[in-house]
């Protein structure tokens, strides 16, 4: 009797060692960030792509006057030399430079005439797309499995245009004033306009 | 001595025979002809799809290889037996547009298990581990254009401006990627509010009655987001129907024919313009290219969409003319 009270005490020992070692409880918001840690972080990408990347990058811009008669003599010389894109089709985008002398300050741009040239906008009010984002060629489609990060990335590059370049310019900005800019542009390879450009800013 | 000479020379022909058949079939496994292309299409109801089908095939055979398009008739039982037939009758890559996300994603993957490659067209599947290479227009960069679009020329009103969404089959990926990137620009906005958003399954019919209810308990709405081309036409009729047409702005995508015509004439604003022709054929370069050893394809290609507004309708005037 006494060797099966022990028999059956090992049994049931053994059994709730099995059982709390087999469920465990975990708070679901404590499940949910740790899920979250695995997600791709669309703002931290942007941000070192901003700094690491694009801003050092902007060096290697054309000169947007110089673009302009490139585009004129040979079109598609100067997409294959100067533009990028992540997508396939006509929508092209630009690393570009100027400058120029602001001669209109409107609601949604500050229209800039280039030295020795036509004149361009810069957007203040629309800052969308993917321009920032593909003008450099810096990103790698392959690197990306999910194209909604793709999309994620261009939103929060576009965010930090409208809080770090576009705000302080907006504030600043008169009409006369000489500035010089770096900037993304989309051009359609097909449907080439080349008399109303308007430029992402990326630094001015 | 005749009777000899047949006894003979009949095992000598059926040799020779036999050797250049078997010299021809080795010599046309080696050759690029030989190689089979397969083109499985949700539907061949929707010309669109049409246009998808016959290019994807008309490029492959353009490259050198056979084409045989099947029609999966928006039946995923149909496209799974397409694909068994596909990799019993030795097809070499499969060109495909698929009739479900998620319900795709076992005839992609027994393809792969048979070592054929499937490139996705216009419509993808929910892995990132089934296809070799999915070539997808990029929708939510199109009504980003879109958003801004509707943002500049929607009226400015300091008590707001309300509209409406007209969303399409709520479980196709396409749906919200559209819906998201108008929303990305057009919420950036309060002072346009959002009163109603349905679904009307990407159809002509239901957007139509969909947007007729709205229209009733929505009678000062200034604009309508369709998903697609087909439901904007639809919500259009509603609209005219309703005496509306100059109060309430219409917005499209796809880039169909009947819109672009549209926009022509000052009745739909804008669309966003596909194009299937790129994705096709994209997708049998690709085939061609992992035919010839290339594997680092990225997992999803994005094909550009193109705003056609009332802004730039010009430059598209020659798609107004297309059969």
């Amino acid at each position: 009797m006494n060797k099966n009270g022990l028999k059956y005490g090992v049994l049931v020992l053994l059994l709730a060692v099995v059982a709390y070692n087999s469920v465990y409880f975990r708070k679901l918001d404590e499940k949910k960030a740790s899920a979250a840690t695995t997600k791709f972080d669309a703002a931290a990408y942007a941000d070192a792509f901003w700094k690491t990347k694009l801003l050092p990058d902007s060096g290697k811009a054309i000169e947007l006057n110089m673009l302009i008669q490139e585009l004129k003599t040979d079109k598609d010389k100067a997409f294959e030399a100067h533009s990028h894109a992540l997508s396939i089709g006509n929508l092209r985008y630009f690393l570009v430079r100027g400058t120029g002398k602001i001669t209109a300050i409107g609601d949604h741009d500050v229209t800039v005439l280039l030295a020795n040239g036509p004149e361009v906008t810069i957007a203040t009010e629309y800052v969308f797309g993917n321009a920032a984002r593909d003008a450099s060629g810096q990103i790698r489609l392959t690197d990306f499995d999910n194209t909604m990060d793709l999309n994620n990335v261009s939103s929060e590059i576009n965010k930090i245009i409208r809080n770090r370049v576009v705000a302080p310019f907006k504030a600043s900005a008169k009409t006369g004033q000489e500035v010089s800019f770096i900037g993304a542009i989309e051009l359609n390879r097909e449907h080439l306009h080349t008399d109303a450009i308007e430029v992402i800013p990326i630094h001015i | 001595m005749n009777k000899l000479m047949r006894y003979k020379v009949l095992p000598v022909f059926l040799l020779l025979t036999g050797l250049l058949v078997v010299g021809g079939c080795r010599k046309s496994s080696g050759e690029k002809g030989a190689k089979k292309v397969a083109v499985i299409i949700s539907t061949l109801n929707n010309p669109w799809f049409v246009v998808l089908a016959e290019t994807a095939a008309a490029q492959a055979k353009s490259l050198g290889y056979e084409a045989k398009i099947f029609d999966s008739q928006n039946n995923t039982a149909l496209e799974s037996d397409h694909f068994e037939n596909v990799i019993v009758s030795g097809f070499d890559a499969i060109l495909f547009n698929p009739t479900d996300a998620d319900g795709s994603i076992v005839n992609v993957m027994k393809a792969k298990e048979a070592g054929i490659p499937v490139f996705c067209m216009d419509r993808e599947v929910n892995s990132v581990k089934a296809a070799t290479s999915q070539i997808l227009s990029d929708n939510y960069a199109g009504c980003v254009a879109i958003g801004k679009y509707f943002v500049q020329t929607m009226p400015k009103k300091a008590a707001g401006v309300k509209y409406a969404e007209i969303l399409g089959l709520v479980g196709d990926n396409n749906t919200w990627n559209r819906s998201k990137g108008f929303h990305s620009v057009v919420d950036l906005y309060p002072n346009l509010k959002m009163v109603a958003q349905q679904s009307a399954d990407f159809d002509r019919n239901k957007a139509l009655e969909v947007v007729e209810s709205i229209l009733q308990a929505y009678p000062d709405i200034e604009g309508i987001f369709c998903g697609n081309d087909a439901m904007a036409m639809g919500a259009y009729q509603a609209v005219m129907a309703a005496g509306k047409a100059k109060e309430i702005r219409v917005y499209g995508f796809d880039g169909a024919q009947d819109v672009i015509e549209s926009i022509s004439n000052g009745k739909i604003m804008a669309t966003g313009l596909q194009s299937p022709e790129t994705m096709a054929k994209t997708a049998a370069l690709y085939a061609d290219e992992f035919f010839k050893g290339k594997r680092d394809f990225p997992q999803k290609m994005p094909v550009a969409v193109e705003l056609v507004s009332q802004a730039n309708i010009k430059d598209y005037s020659a798609l107004t003319k297309r059969n």
